[in-house]
């Protein structure tokens, strides 16, 4: 029972082992593909995750809180949408201002680009005024990045996204290092956790760089190193992320994405 | 009383080159698309457009040309990506674009519609939004110090937007069964000189007394009124209708090169005199596939 399970339920398990009684989470939903797998599916499933454990954790996708995670539509079309099961729907300007007022405890991001001191770029590949590659804009991630309480940042570990330098800060993490976000003083703590498929990654307390907190099973230290494009602190010894449990494994097959919607991006 | 029915030709008219034009809506939600054809068909140039979320609206815009700049936290194509038209201007170089977080791309239009001329938030500090974004600029709070910044309210020359009935004097409503992103149309609605609004279905004034809660945009607010059924399309329209999976792809081949966009635009949008002529080349069974779709809560 050591290698049945797939790299994006350990990520979930990952993600599901730091979520605590009490808390209010942010999950945004207009992605497909990959993105969607690790920008929706993977938070949802560890938030399910942690209601079976008994942690009470409210999950909020955007207007739309507390909608029963086991019973998402197979088509993320509108009309499907408002039939998903929810506790409530409130106006947008409010789901906004809760992050405001300080009350997010967990906002789920993604980006295209990351740099070692956590900041995030979804806007532009090269200059602003004529970029490369045009990206979709800030979205909802400057909220989450400048007011949640930490940002747990779920990314694919490639060279392209773990970058020196973002092109453009669209998600502030630690800006250049220690003291710049208290320049602005911000409510929000910043990067709280990095997950992808090789790694979790944290922030050292002072110098604010991103380090590895552990490997996934059978990953190495090289492999990371490989599709990172900075300097990364490892913990010595190397710790490795614990694998998901048999029952973790059966109870996400069976009970929370027996469809297979959040973690294959089995949706149209 | 004032009647505000316009045709959608009369209704468009009342936008001016170079005008500074907000779009309702949200991803590939109920976009205002019969009123933007027809701007497409009246060959508007030099548009400033404004939104919070937007999407295949702004990117139709952008690559017919009537684009000068763009203000709002998103343009994609929802599951399918980027926005290729937008992609192009702005990899080409020219296109202006003012960069938004979604709460500050709220805050200019709610600081219009509370009568003031800027609106507080800390949320882009120390992001490059401060850096590029014109209409943001850092301030001191005058009681306690802190730093914020403010958002510079937003004044739309014209707002379009997308609802699903009126009366024929503008009292504007959305149906009980919506998705409340669209809570911002309202707040677009209210915060521009001249507000157009398209629906579905023009309704008597009986109706309108009988669900009064659902008003949004009381006539106050409201310049035109224009009767565009599956006037969002191929958007989504709430519990009416879905968004048109089949039309969006096509739309999305289309638009990865200039030539086959300028083909799409020229077959779907210049091509065809009027909204009932685009339902038409859509035709009826598609328009009843999107529609029987819908889902209701047993």
């Amino acid at each position: 029972m050591t290698t049945d399970y797939t790299t994006e339920e350990l990520m979930a398990c990952a993600v599901s082992r730091e979520l605590r009684d009490g808390e209010l989470g942010f999950i945004g939903l207009g992605t497909g593909g990959r993105a969607f797998i690790y920008a929706v599916g993977v938070p949802s499933v560890a938030i399910a995750l942690a209601q079976h454990r008994g942690v009470d954790f409210i999950a909020q996708y955007g207007v739309k809180l507390e909608p029963r995670i086991p019973e998402v539509p197979d088509c993320f079309t509108d009309a499907n949408l408002l039939a998903w099961p929810c506790r409530a729907m409130i106006l947008v300007e409010d789901c906004l201002d809760m992050f405001r007022r300080g009350m997010m405890d967990w906002g789920f991001v993604s980006g295209a680009q990351i740099d070692p001191y956590g900041n995030l770029n979804s806007v532009c590949i090269g200059d602003q005024k004529q970029p490369k590659v045009r990206l979709v804009g800030a979205i909802a991630q400057t909220d989450h990045c400048a007011h949640a309480r930490h940002t747990m940042i779920i990314v694919p570990h490639e060279r392209r996204v773990f970058v020196e330098r973002v092109d453009f800060i669209s998600g502030l993490g630690f800006g250049d290092g220690p003291g710049y976000r208290e320049r602005y003083q911000h409510h929000g703590g910043g990067p709280g956790k990095v997950v992808t498929n090789l790694a979790v990654l944290d922030f050292h307390p002072q110098t604010k760089r991103m380090r590895v907190q552990s490997l996934h099973p059978g990953v190495t230290r090289e492999q990371v190193e490989a599709n990172t494009g900075f300097a990364l602190e490892f913990p010595n010894p190397v710790l490795v992320t614990p694998a998901p449990t048999p029952a973790e494994v059966e109870l996400i097959r069976t009970q929370i994405d027996p469809r297979g919607v959040w973690l294959q991006a089995k949706v149209s | 009383m004032r009647e505000k029915v316009m045709g959608l030709r009369e209704a468009v008219a009342l936008i001016k080159d170079g005008d500074t034009v907000a779009i309702g809506g949200h991803t590939l939600r109920r976009h205002p698309m019969a009123l933007i054809h027809e701007i497409i068909r009246q060959g508007r140039r030099g548009l400033k457009l404004q939104g919070w979320n937007n999407g295949i609206d702004m990117d139709m815009l952008i690559g017919a040309g009537c684009v000068a700049s763009v203000e709002t936290s998103y343009i994609g194509i929802s599951a399918f990506g980027l926005a290729l038209n937008f992609r192009r201007a702005c990899e080409r170089g020219g296109l202006h674009v003012i960069e938004h977080s979604e709460t500050t791309g709220l805050d200019m239009f709610r600081a219009t519609v509370m009568g003031m001329s800027f609106f507080p938030t800390k949320t882009p500090l120390g992001s490059d939004l401060m850096r590029t974004n014109q209409h943001l600029t850092e301030i001191t709070c005058p009681f306690t110090g802190e730093p914020f910044a403010a958002v510079r309210a937003a004044r739309p020359d014209v707002a379009i937007i997308h609802a699903h009935t009126t009366d024929k004097y503008g009292n504007v409503q959305l149906d009980a069964q919506r998705w409340n992103d669209q809570s911002a149309d309202v707040l677009i609605g209210k915060a521009a000189r001249t507000t157009v609004v398209s629906v579905e279905q023009i309704v008597s004034d009986e109706e309108i007394y009988r669900n009064s809660l659902l008003t949004v945009l009381p006539r106050k607010f409201v310049t035109a009124v224009v009767e565009a059924p599956y006037g969002a399309h191929p958007c989504g329209c709430d519990a009416r209708y879905d968004y048109d999976l089949e039309e969006v792809e096509k739309y999305y081949e289309a638009s990865k090169s200039e030539g086959s966009f300028k083909a799409y635009l020229d077959a779907t949008v210049r091509g065809v005199a009027d909204h009932m002529e685009y339902l038409e080349r859509i035709g009826v069974e598609r328009l009843m596939r999107l529609t029987r779709t819908r889902v209701a809560r047993p």
